[in-house]
């Protein structure tokens, strides 16, 4: 056959994607539900979103909620903590509970065939943990001994330092959720049964739901096996404000290190309809996919890293903007240059070919997020962390369509600076230092690996 | 089961490109997913790393395909892409909305048939430095990231191609030449040492209409190298004491067992959950519960198409011994030797592999990967109630068989220790 292979091929016909139903109803003791009906396998997924996350960590106690979430499971109802694992395996249901500085997420995967019982021992777990002190502290010792294993971790290292020096010392975002030894060791089983009841109730949950079933039977089944979770709990505020970082360089040895991590960023917009969807198209351009400017620049140019990448992070009560990246120690220097030089150059502004780039890139993709259980479960959970509207999928790709250059470029101009902006690098001092000098950097600071001062 | 039994078509091309074609409207969406039969076990000595590297510079363009523009024109469809490089096989794939199917099409093949005269040093340079910055990345510079490659090197011999890492060494990766990348692939890289598999929403006459005029003008290759490789066994026990940057002390153990779907393979994948599998399994419970010697522990079966090993790796809690942890390791073999494994264990074991069978099925990508990978193996990509028929069939007798074929002889051990320590 005879055809010309330099012409790349147009795209056949255009598709369509029916976006699932999403359906919402409130159990009769508060708790919301969410509801996807899929199908294609016999599977339900599960999600109690529970905001309980270590953003309430009391000021002493950092890493509270991160530890009940390690006890809320080591027995349960009629199980101890062995029984209780043991009942999930046999039915073949994977559980797990897991903790971040906003939520406690607790999840659940079964076969339709299991649904019943594995509901029955999940709403056990959330209803009647056992607490006991024997197994709270295995859970504290195990704990601490996982703290002192972070310490070798570099990446760990370098995002923990990152948010500590962001956000500052008086907002609950600084601290790691898996917490600090110190504060580890003070915290008794009192202290996990008050979390518990002050902030594991039905009025601050939500449940996402995605399966093989009718919301008949969901809610059928939820009433009966949730029904009777009927804590109050205690509201607290919080204050989010972040405390205005300077143009600062923070160090943190990590002698012999091959490599040098590095974090740079500063505190950003929290989650919003009004700009979410330019900033998501100015990332896209800036740092989101391999085609990236900062990507394509550091590794495909450069050959500095194996991969660098940005992204607007978005927490419940604030935001940040990060650009990440692993080097070569000789390559530090440079690297932290061209990642500068790329957030001032986007603020002279876009091309309409990137435009044209970024808003495929982003509508394309759209149907294939909702592809596995755990894509549609997980998008659900966005919409509950941000409070997104009802219509946030519907209109979706309307909102990417209409963006124009203006905006993105204007996107940058608010949300892109090199001012104010904190650089970590997490590597050997030494070499480290003396390369920075002789490059004529200047405000480097040393911390320890948690962000706190530290002698240079 | 109904559900694990797939309709698909296979079928070659003139030139022997193997074609499978898998179809699943849920979603508008389709994959490729193509194997190339050769991976790090392809390599010889002094060239570790090259069959990684060349997965690399796939993604570096074609005739047709400018440098970066095989991700952008992707990705600029809204498809994700990747590829990955194993002891035996190299794969790519890309998923798209089903109406971009030809764009991938074409990108597959144009860096099938048209990849090296699209080569340059600049390149190879740059790809170079890329890999040993993931190298350093990924393995050196990670708590423990060399201790696999350790264990690998002791466990096989010095020219066995499954006693390096699959990345490489640094020097092997600094030293490659663009003869090596081009001497690869024309050992390797032909339509007949390959399998495409398209799965997801397609019409299958239009994908076989857009295979044939895509892949159907690429040249056959009449070279293609198949290592021969012999079965290997330790003669004795070795024992390695490695320092890292770490907190903690971790002992590893390793034996040598059997290939990939050889007559014990799924006894010792059923082995490795008994021992660590869950909160319940024989070793987490005495070591990490119970005891609280152990922070982790981890029991891994490998099997590849030319060796398999079986490995427990364990992180001891601070103030513990390693030997102390081999000492109760082994006294568990022994004591499942003496009073064997019990029903309800082995139920466990095999609820949630079965399960794990449908969770799996989710995604069309892993579909495609898994049709390619029993493909590969069995020679039927319709594998998934026969591999699901292993684990069903494995008996207690067959866990206890193990201990006599594999666990009582030679084995390897190695303790990674704190720098710090004398």
């Amino acid at each position: 056959m005879i055809f010309n292979r330099t012409v790349k091929p147009k795209p056949a016909k255009n598709i369509s994607f029916g976006l699932p139903q999403i359906e919402k109803f409130k159990l009769q003791n508060g708790l919301d539900v969410i509801f996807i009906q899929k199908k294609k396998l016999p599977i339900i997924r599960l999600s109690l979103i529970i905001n309980a996350g270590s953003k309430f960590d009391p000021e002493n106690k950092k890493g509270l909620s991160n530890l009940l979430a390690m006890v809320i499971d080591e027995g349960a109802g009629k199980y101890n903590a062995l029984e209780l694992s043991e009942e999930f395996d046999i039915l073949g249901a994977n559980f797990s509970v897991n903790s971040n500085h906003d939520k406690i997420y607790f999840t659940l995967q079964t076969l339709t065939e299991n649904f019943d019982k594995s509901l029955e021992l999940f709403c056990t777990v959330i209803k009647s943990p056992h607490f006991s002190e024997e197994d709270f502290l295995r859970q504290k010792r195990k704990t601490l001994t996982h703290l002192l294993q972070l310490k070798d971790d570099p990446e760990e290292i370098a995002d923990t330092v990152f948010s500590y020096v962001l956000f500052g010392e008086q907002n609950p975002y600084a601290f790691p959720t898996s917490g600090y030894d110190s504060h580890i060791e003070l915290i008794s089983i009192n202290d996990i049964k008050n979390y518990y009841n002050m902030h594991l109730t039905p009025s601050n949950s939500t449940l996402v739901v995605v399966g093989d079933s009718s919301s008949k039977n969901i809610i059928e089944k939820l009433e009966q096996n949730i029904g009777s979770w009927r804590l109050e709990g205690t509201k607290i505020k919080k204050n989010f404000d972040t405390q205005g970082t300077s143009n600062q360089i923070f160090l943190v040895d990590k002698k012999d290190s091959v490599q040098t991590e590095i974090r740079m960023g500063y505190p950003s917009s929290k989650r919003s309809m009004d700009d979410f969807f330019p900033k998501l198209v100015l990332n896209t351009i800036l740092g989101g996919p391999f085609t990236s400017r900062i990507n394509l620049n550091l590794r495909e140019n450069k050959g500095y890293t194996y991969g660098a990448s940005s992204s607007f992070g978005y927490l419940q009560e604030s935001g940040f903007f990060i650009v990440s990246t692993s080097v070569g120690i000789e390559n530090t220097a440079s690297a932290i240059k061209e990642i500068l030089y790329e957030l001032n150059k986007i603020r002279e502004g876009i091309t309409e070919d990137e435009l044209e780039f970024a808003k495929s890139f982003l509508i394309r993709q759209f149907p294939s997020s909702f592809e596995t259980y755990r894509q549609i479960s997980s998008n659900l959970t966005t919409m509950v962390i941000h409070s997104l509207p009802d219509n946030y999928f519907n209109n979706y790709i309307e909102n990417l369509n209409r963006i124009s250059i203006e905006e993105v470029n204007k996107a940058a101009l608010e949300n892109i600076f090199t001012s104010n902006l904190s650089t970590i690098i997490v590597g050997d001092k030494e070499k480290l230092l003396s390369q920075l000098k002789s490059e004529n950097f200047e405000n480097i600071v040393s911390t320890d690996y948690n962000g706190k001062p530290a002698i240079l | 089961m109904d559900l694990l039994n797939l309709n698909y078509e296979k079928y070659k091309l003139k030139n022997g490109l193997e074609v499978i074609l898998y179809r699943d409207n849920t979603l508008p969406i389709v994959t490729t997913n193509i194997w190339y039969r050769a991976g790090s076990a392809n390599e010889k000595l002094g060239k570790t790393g090259i069959a990684h590297l060349f997965e690399h510079m796939m993604f570096q363009g074609s005739v047709n395909v400018p440098k970066e523009m095989h991700f952008r024109y992707i990705q600029e469809a809204g498809g994700n892409l990747n590829g990955s490089t194993s002891t035996d096989r190299t794969n790519y794939f890309e998923k798209v909305p089903s109406n971009f199917l030809e764009l991938i099409l074409w990108l597959e093949s144009d860096r099938m048939g048209f990849f090296i005269p699209a080569l340059t040093q600049e390149k190879l340079a740059n790809q170079i430095d890329v890999v040993k910055n993931e190298r350093l990345e990924r393995y050196d510079n990670q708590p423990y990231g060399l201790a696999w490659e350790i264990l690998i090197s002791n466990l096989f011999p010095e020219n066995h191609p499954y006693s390096w890492a699959t990345i490489g060494s640094l020097e092997d990766i600094s030293n490659f030449t663009i003869e090596d990348v081009k001497s690869f692939f024309e050992k390797y890289y032909s339509p007949a040492n390959a399998c495409l598999v398209i799965a997801g929403d397609f019409e299958p006459n239009e994908a076989k209409n857009l295979t044939e005029k895509y892949f159907g003008e690429i040249q056959g290759k009449n070279h293609l190298e198949t290592p021969q490789l012999k079965p290997i066994r330790l003669d004795e026990n070795k024992f390695i004491v490695h320092k890292d940057k770490v907190q903690l002390e971790r002992i590893y153990l390793a034996w040598h067992t059997g290939c990939a779907y050889s007559e014990d393979d799924s006894a010792l994948d059923i082995f490795t959950d008994l021992l660590t599998g869950s909160k319940t399994s024989r070793l987490y419970k005495k070591l990490v519960f119970e005891q609280e010697v152990a922070q982790d522990i981890t029991a891994y079966q490998f099997s590849g198409k030319y060796a398999g090993y079986f490995v427990v790796i364990a992180t001891a809690k601070p103030g513990i011994l390693l030997a102390e942890l081999k000492d109760k390791i082994f006294a568990e073999f022994e004591n499942i030797k003496n009073n064997g494994i019990n029903e309800k264990e082995l139920l466990r074991s095999k609820n949630g592999i079965k399960s794990g069978f449908i969770y799996s099925m989710q995604n069309i990508d892993s579909m495609a990967d898994q049709l390619n990978s029993y493909n590969y193996f069995l020679n039927e990509p319709n594998s998934f109630n026969y591999d699901l028929s292993r684990y069903e069939n494995v008996s207690g007798e067959n866990i206890l068989g193990l201990f006599e074929k594999y666990f009582s002889k030679p084995f390897v051990e190695l303790h990674v220790i704190p720098e710090t320590e004398g």
